[in-house]
């Protein structure tokens, strides 16, 4: 059968390069939202998983968030049948060999392995894909350079991190490291305008813009619950009230995991130095009685069913 | 002359290649899922007994035409020894705002103007503009001209196509009533005046084109006067997925209730409602009517009745707008073939003078005259088509 390049004039500009299959690594909660959405706008998703069983259940979870989608008449059947249509799911690096980009969305929690199984991952990218694939992490406290140390073509390395809630967000902070290539980071930008969203051009620094601006934002609510000034509801929805955010604070943070919140509070402790970074008592406590937010059905708030706050776990001496 | 047409979605490009003006189409086809995986041309001659498929990556519209071209000179699948017998483009441009009452000839300005109507036809101008920008760096020295769906409707009167809000919201954003479909209103009006041997300057019609997306509109004396597409395609009959005329205020009731942003209200007005909403079957209307009849879905028969409903009470609104009617056409796919549905819609006529010959009845997919001799209003069947007007419209306004 002939191919449509044989019939090529030469004369339209040649292939820019655009991502067509995306692999992901590691399809936690984050993972998940990205391989949808990506795959809603036509592209190819593998992602890479650690077992058989772990890619069926991240099936049935994608399956159920795109039926609450339909629910709320985000999508139709045949949509969801198309977004299925565009992923597949593995256990082999290998099998990413084809892809254009690949993202690792690995989990933040697990402890002290960030940076150097990030680093680790990334050569072993490197040693599947093409040498025109970029390589990327959704990161928001780490530094892209740092994983792209151990790379023969660092230029093809670059952060990109979608913001929670991510489907709804409208805009991705693109992180330009040290070695990254204008070709790579313009991939990306056309890559990110291609899923109708915004790229927000970062020169890398931990936290990001979001991140960083975030994370002080959680302790200073935190300061507020200590201090009995206001209850957990009325602090985020004074916040809401105020700013037009979707969430307030607690609720955010519960989102995201107050695992990963403290992890990227160390981590900007540890790189500015700066009070305002220093995670808060109770986001500690509260890791540590395995009150993670959302994932855990506790966290600032109790969670029911659907993932839907019934009431907030945190009273002090105060508000009652 | 050598014409050829293009109808440029977001990720699929149809085309025709027409041979001018003896009507003839050398071959036809469709650049599909562009920038997507799994991208072909689909492509079929007038002498192919079957549709020719060629894979291959298509990244982008320019790409996908490049490609088109090559293969239309090919000794494979071609039909043309060389690009220059392609002597015009003529692009199917959805919304030309109030910029546009007729096709035109595309300048600089034009193009101009076409990128500025985007704003409100954000889903279907930038891909008509994609097909455009292609074709510029493609053939630069060949016309090119636009056709618009909205041109037609130019001439509703200022009372038919504002909304009652607040005059300002029309002068800041231009939020008006356009219609669209206005290409097929076009043809198929004069089509029938041709054929009944009518004068098109003093004759009034109302002409459905029922497809999976619908709309009426309102011709006195050549002009368009009203349609029931709006603003967008959403306004009007109810279609296969549109909801088509609701009080805006129940709009509000349920995005409060059900706590959807506007993007998926959107997709609720667009994709989930009409006949497949309420019928919960299908959006198309042979499934609806199989669940109707052989099945006996109440929820389908309901579908159906509000369908015919709502055509026949825009009908009745029109002979009342116009006072008056001489002709009523049917288009689209339900409008030519879809029996059932054009007899409900036409029962009940008899105080309009409208009398329908039985014997022709039955009749799908031709020119058919449905009335009998002595009905005071013609009722026709016309076969539409779209890309056979975008070719005539470019063969006018080409330089010989």
């Amino acid at each position: 059968m002939s191919d449509l390049a044989e019939f090529s004039l030469g004369k339209s500009i040649k292939p820019k390069g655009s991502v067509q299959t995306l692999g992901i690594i590691g399809c936690g909660s984050v993972g998940q939202v990205i391989t949808r959405v990506v795959a809603q706008y036509g592209m190819d998703v593998i992602f890479l998983d650690v077992s058989n069983e772990r890619i069926k259940e991240i099936f049935e979870e994608i399956n159920q968030q795109l039926d609450n989608v339909i629910k709320h008449w985000g999508i139709t059947h045949s949509e969801k049948k198309l977004i299925l249509s565009h992923i597949k799911g593995t256990t082999h690096i290998e099998d990413l060999k084809d892809c254009d980009m690949v993202i690792e969305t690995i989990s933040s929690r697990q402890k002290g392995t960030l940076l150097s199984l990030r680093q680790e991952l990334f050569q072993e990218v490197e040693s599947v894909v093409s040498k025109d694939t970029i390589i990327s992490s959704d990161l928001s406290t780490l530094i892209i350079s740092d994983l792209a140390r151990g790379l023969k073509h660092p230029k093809r390395a670059i952060g990109i991190h979608f913001i929670e809630p991510i489907d709804k967000t409208n805009i991705v902070e693109v992180v330009k490291g040290r070695d990254t290539s204008d070709d790579t980071y313009e991939k990306v930008v056309r890559f990110v305008k291609t899923i109708n969203k915004k790229p927000i051009l970062i020169n890398e620094s931990p936290g990001n813009i979001s991140t960083r601006m975030l994370i002080p934002l959680i302790n200073e609510a935190c300061e507020i619950l200590m201090e009995g000034v206001a209850s957990v509801p009325d602090i985020d929805e004074t916040m809401k009230e105020t700013t037009g955010y979707i969430y307030g604070p607690f609720e955010i943070a519960d989102k995201i995991g107050l695992d990963k919140i403290l992890k990227y509070m160390d981590n900007l402790y540890q790189e500015y130095g700066d009070k305002k970074y220093k995670a808060s008592p109770i986001i500690k406590r509260l890791v540590r009685a395995n009150y993670l937010g959302r994932q855990t059905k506790k966290g600032f708030y109790n969670y029911e069913q659907e993932g839907k706050p019934i009431g907030n776990t945190i009273s002090c001496a105060i508000i009652k | 002359m050598k014409i050829i047409i293009l109808n440029c979605g977001s990720s699929s490009i149809k085309f025709q290649l027409f041979d001018m003006p003896k009507r003839k189409v050398l071959a036809k086809g469709l650049v599909d899922k562009i920038g997507l995986s799994g991208s072909a041309i689909k492509i079929q001659r007038d002498t192919d007994a079957k549709e020719n498929r060629i894979e291959g990556e298509v990244l982008d519209h320019e790409q996908g035409i490049e490609y088109l071209l090559g293969i239309l000179i090919s000794k494979e699948y071609g039909c043309i020894s060389d690009l220059e017998e392609i002597n015009a483009v003529g692009h199917r441009v959805v919304h030309g705002a109030e910029e546009f009452s007729g096709s035109v000839l595309l300048t600089k300005n034009v193009i101009k103007a076409i990128e500025k109507a985007s704003e409100l036809a954000p889903l279907h101008n930038p891909p008509n503009l994609k097909g455009i920008y292609a074709m510029q760096n493609l053939l630069p020295n060949i016309p090119q001209v636009g056709v618009f769906d909205t041109a037609f409707h130019q001439t509703m009167p200022e009372h038919v196509y504002l909304y009652g809000i607040p005059y300002i919201l029309y002068e800041k954003y231009k939020v008006r009533r356009y219609g669209f479909h206005g290409t097929s209103h076009r043809y198929v009006s004069k089509k029938a005046c041709e054929v009944l041997n009518m004068k098109y300057s003093e004759t009034k019609i109302i002409s459905c084109h029922l497809g999976n997306g619908a709309s009426v509109a309102a011709i006195k004396n050549g002009k368009s006067y009203d349609t029931s597409m709006g603003m967008t395609p959403t306004e009007g009959l109810i279609m296969g997925t549109r909801t088509g005329d609701i009080d805006p205020g129940a709009l509000l009731f349920i995005a409060e209730k059900e706590k959807t942003s506007i993007h998926y209200t959107n997709t609720l007005i667009n994709k989930f409602s009409g006949m497949l909403g309420v019928s919960g079957v299908s959006s198309d209307m042979r499934n609806i009517e199989t669940a109707a009849e052989q099945e006996g879905n109440k929820r389908a028969k309901t579908a159906l009745q509000m369908f015919a409903y709502r055509v026949k009470k825009y009908i009745g609104a029109y002979a009342a707008a116009m006072n008056g009617v001489d002709i009523l056409i049917f288009t689209g796919g339900i409008g030519e073939n879809d029996v059932e549905t054009r007899r409900n819609i036409l029962s009940n006529f008899s105080y309009l003078g409208i009398e329908l010959d039985e014997s022709k009845m039955q009749e799908r997919g031709k020119v058919t005259i449905l009335s009998t001799k002595n009905s005071k209003i013609k009722v026709l069947v016309i076969p539409t088509n779209e890309e056979l007007i975008i070719a005539e419209d470019t063969y006018k306004l080409v330089p010989k």
